[in-house]
């Protein structure tokens, strides 16, 4: 099969690869965010499994213990899991990545405790910290090895420093190929479009990493067509788990080359050294890696968004703002003036929801159009 | 004391740092310890202005960090939601939030601890109450949620001062009946690698301290404030149980909220304590001599949630029309049963203990059900602000607190306003909301 063709159907169907897996015998490990060391749960043995939300599912169950105020996606995740949806789930590992997030894991734990009969993965809380400081890396370094102890109960065994290593260099491998997937985005003109690139991107968090690797190199040796020649974007703001946001932009005769939330071009930054020793390694990359829009400070967003936007040639920047999801809204005032300064205009979609309606999709083409025409062509183009 | 309520009026009611008058202009009861509280609040505040023109540091920092240790080497500190609840109550945030969103910000962030930011975003001492906030040289906050980071360095930069962000760890055990062991306790209630971190945190603030304004940190002195302070909150202890005891309720809850807070951001003082035990004698005195809250007592309520400090008249209006009184929030309880710590050896450790788990311990289900049940409550009203993902008083995790209410027999109101954005509010509205919870739910079930 076509490899973007199979990396597609996983981003579509997210369960595939774990029920698979599961199936055969394997026990999988659920984690939210991209927080959560994925290595550590490969080289235990398990296969590691990034949960989502779906906009299209409902949030009946979930709703009687959240209000609708609430990062959406993640009241979503959890009524997949209240709903059985991921009922192949024999663990899962939630960070302290957000407050939603971390509000999931006491949620989860306090209906577990109510309702014994309800069947929830058994959960560990990974309290990963955000400023940069030596003394929360030691404490990250601490969450880590009391991780790795989990782990080694989950599993009944030992987790090696020679698995860890060959998990990091699997790790390492996937992202330095989806950096050169970055590299055909961010060509001019794009070699793929955002839409393409966001399933190339997602389906490595849901799909055994060696077998994803495996269909990165036969995708990348392909020869690639040229998308044309339409404007590239920039999209900053809440993290987007789904396509709606991406073929609407799209289709409006825009590509999208770069993003800097973690289901997209972020997710693979900052891979772990694999000079040090690998659980110190590990601590060190979750600890100082690149900055996600909640919990961190503006001025690194403002730098690591500018970086991007600037190194992907953009033309422009579009931040799409969730509903119930502010924290990012507090770095777009400083974000808009500084990516201005370099000449990149911006539009903005505030508090929007997690399933576009039709009207929705409606406005914001209206919007995105009218916008992607006062974008002026490039000097030299 | 007879005095006509007016918009801006820094002596208008329902501020915890002032006197209570009632929307109606009506004078209301006052306790003599609350009043010089506010007296006392607006005094410091003046002082310590004309310190600070001396060049003296001075740090604002959000309520649930451990400002004992300012104390203990004598720097002056506000607490950015006492000075949100003195903006809010002067009736100013419309005039603050709208300006923070003309400049770019979107109008659902959160208010409570932004409201200082708003405030000093607009550079006018003459606009702001009591003719605005000296320029801080340091902002302290625990990093309790998403934004506080983003709110505090935008806060340093506007002051151009200095951000001493503080982590918050999450908590791994829900703390099951913390507060019948936490004073003696502690050290086996919450874990020690969050205590650790934070005391950690601790020493290196007092570093920074010692190093930046040639101070130094005296043990001793924070051996006198941590006893002071429990001193300070045996008598909010005892205050509580016997408001919870006497019925009809000697003290209004803003009475009971200015009694308490404005001391509390003194706790650790002779004159924190001196306050303490007034207000305890005073309560006392009005137990023995009958006095009431409210004459025709015939339903008693709870106030889940952050004071609604632009209008804290509010409850006034439900003791008049139906007897319902508001006869707790979590100030005075918290205070009475979450800050004591015994601390012989290691009073750093002990502070810490005290602030780790502060938000946890102040939302806790079954503690705030405990409050409930000791106070004799038939109903409770929980603020819910939608920009604020704190447990209950913002938009997470009250709906836990609801269900173990209701399975008590205690039927809740979710009332969804901000308790400093004005905007957001409308009183006709929420007032008839909590009329039909009081006649439906509250007083009809206690007819039955």
């Amino acid at each position: 099969m076509d490899p973007l063709e199979t990396m597609k159907r996983h981003y579509q169907r997210r369960d595939l690869a774990a029920r698979a897996w599961k199936e055969r015998g394997g026990k999988v490990v659920g984690y939210v965010g991209d927080e959560v060391p994925e290595e550590m749960i490969r080289a235990a043995g398990f296969f590691p499994f990034r949960i989502s939300g779906d906009p299209w599912d409902g949030t009946e169950e979930a709703d009687r213990y959240t209000e609708p105020f609430y990062d959406p996606s993640v009241r979503s995740m959890l009524n997949m899991l209240l709903t059985g949806r991921y009922d192949f789930l024999d663990f899962l590992v939630v960070p302290h990545s957000s407050d939603a997030v971390l509000r999931l894991y006491y949620h989860l734990r306090d209906i577990q405790q109510m309702d014994s009969a309800l069947k929830l993965p058994d959960l560990h809380l990974f309290d990963i910290l955000h400023t940069r400081f030596w003394m929360t890396g030691l404490y990250i370094r601490d969450r880590v090895r009391e991780f790795k102890k989990k782990l080694e109960a989950w599993s009944g065994k030992e987790l090696s420093k020679e698995a860890l290593s060959q998990a990091i260099a699997v790790g390492n491998e996937n992202k330095n190929l989806l950096m050169k997937v970055s590299d055909l985005r961010e060509a001019d003109p794009s070699l793929l479009s955002g839409v393409d690139a966001l399933q190339v991107i997602g389906s490595s968090m849901v799909m055994p990493k060696e077998e994803h690797n495996t269909l990165l190199r036969q995708f990348l040796s392909e020869g690639k067509r040229v998308l044309g020649d339409p404007p590239m974007l920039f999209v900053e703001g809440s993290s987007i788990d789904n396509l709606q946001f991406y073929e609407l932009v799209e289709s409006c005769g825009a590509t999208i080359v770069a993003e800097s939330h973690d289901w997209g071009n972020r997710s693979f930054d900052d891979p772990v050294d694999p000079t040090l020793d690998p659980l110190e390694a590990i601590a060190e990359r979750y600890h100082l890696r690149s900055p996600s829009p909640r919990m961190h400070s503006i001025g690194r967003r403002v730098a690591y968004t500018v970086e991007r936007a600037v190194r992907a040639k953009s033309r422009g920047a579009i931040f799409f703002f969730l509903e119930w999801d502010s924290a990012p809204a507090w770095d777009y005032p400083d974000q808009k003036k500084a990516l201005e300064e370099k000449g990149i205009p911006t539009l903005c979609f505030e508090t929007q929801k997690y399933l576009l309606s039709d009207a929705d999709k409606t406005q914001m083409k209206t919007k995105i159009k009218q916008w992607l025409e006062t974008i002026s062509r490039p000097c030299g183009k | 004391m007879t005095q006509s309520p007016k918009q801006g009026d820094p002596n208008r009611p329902g501020n915890p740092a002032e006197s209570g008058v009632s929307r109606e202009g009506r004078t209301t009861k006052q306790l003599k310890s609350a009043v010089e509280a506010a007296a006392f609040q607006k005094e410091w505040f003046k002082n310590t202005r004309q310190r600070l023109s001396d060049g003296e540091p001075f740090v604002l920092a959000n309520a649930d960090t451990p400002h004992e240790i300012f104390l203990a080497m004598d720097i002056p500190v506000v607490m950015t939601q006492w000075w949100s609840a003195i903006i809010s109550a002067k009736r100013l945030s419309p005039v603050y939030f709208d300006l923070m969103n003309e400049r770019g910000y979107q109008r659902g962030l959160c208010r409570y601890c932004a409201l200082p930011l708003a405030c000093a975003m607009d550079h006018n001492p003459e606009r702001a109450p009591w003719g605005g906030l000296p320029s801080p040289t340091l902002v302290l906050a625990r990093l309790t949620c998403d934004a506080l980071t983003k709110v505090f360095e935008r806060l340093a930069r506007e002051y151009k001062a200095t951000f001493f962000p503080l982590e918050h760890t999450a908590p791994t055990s829900s703390y099951p009946r913390w507060w019948e062991g936490i004073k003696e306790h502690w050290d086996d209630i919450i874990e020690p690698h969050r205590l650790d971190l934070m005391v950690e945190e601790l020493k290196a603030l007092i570093r920074f301290l010692e190093v930046t304004t040639g101070k130094t940190f005296s043990h001793a002195r924070l051996m006198d404030i941590m006893e002071l302070i429990n001193q300070q909150e045996e008598y909010y202890k005892k205050t509580r149980d016997l408001i919870a005891a006497t019925v009809p309720c000697p003290v209004s809850l803003t009475d009971q909220i200015a009694g308490t807070m404005n001391a509390q951001w003194h706790r650790g003082t002779p004159w924190g304590l001196q306050n303490a035990r007034m207000f305890y004698e005073e309560v006392k005195e009005r137990v023995e001599k009958g006095d009431v809250a409210c004459k025709n007592e015939k339903a008693r309520l709870m106030w889940i949630g952050p004071g609604l400090w632009h209008n804290t008249a509010f409850y006034r209006h439900f003791e008049e029309t139906y007897g319902a009184v508001f006869v707790c929030s979590i100030y005075l309880s918290l205070a009475a049963d979450g800050y004591a710590r015994d601390f012989s050896g290691n009073p750093l450790r002990a502070l810490a203990s005290r602030h780790v788990s502060i938000t946890e311990f102040m939302y806790h289900r079954d503690w705030l059900l405990k409050e409930a049940k000791l106070h004799g409550v038939r109903g409770a009203v929980i603020i819910v602000s939608k920009s604020c993902v704190r447990p209950v008083g913002g938009a997470v995790g009250w709906k836990f607190v609801q269900m173990a209410f209701e399975a008590a027999g205690i039927p809740v109101l979710p009332i969804y306003s901000d308790v400093v954005d004005a905007r957001e509010w409308n009183d006709a509205e929420v007032t008839a909301e909590v009329s039909r919870f009081i006649e439906e739910k509250v007083l009809a079930r206690a007819e039955a």
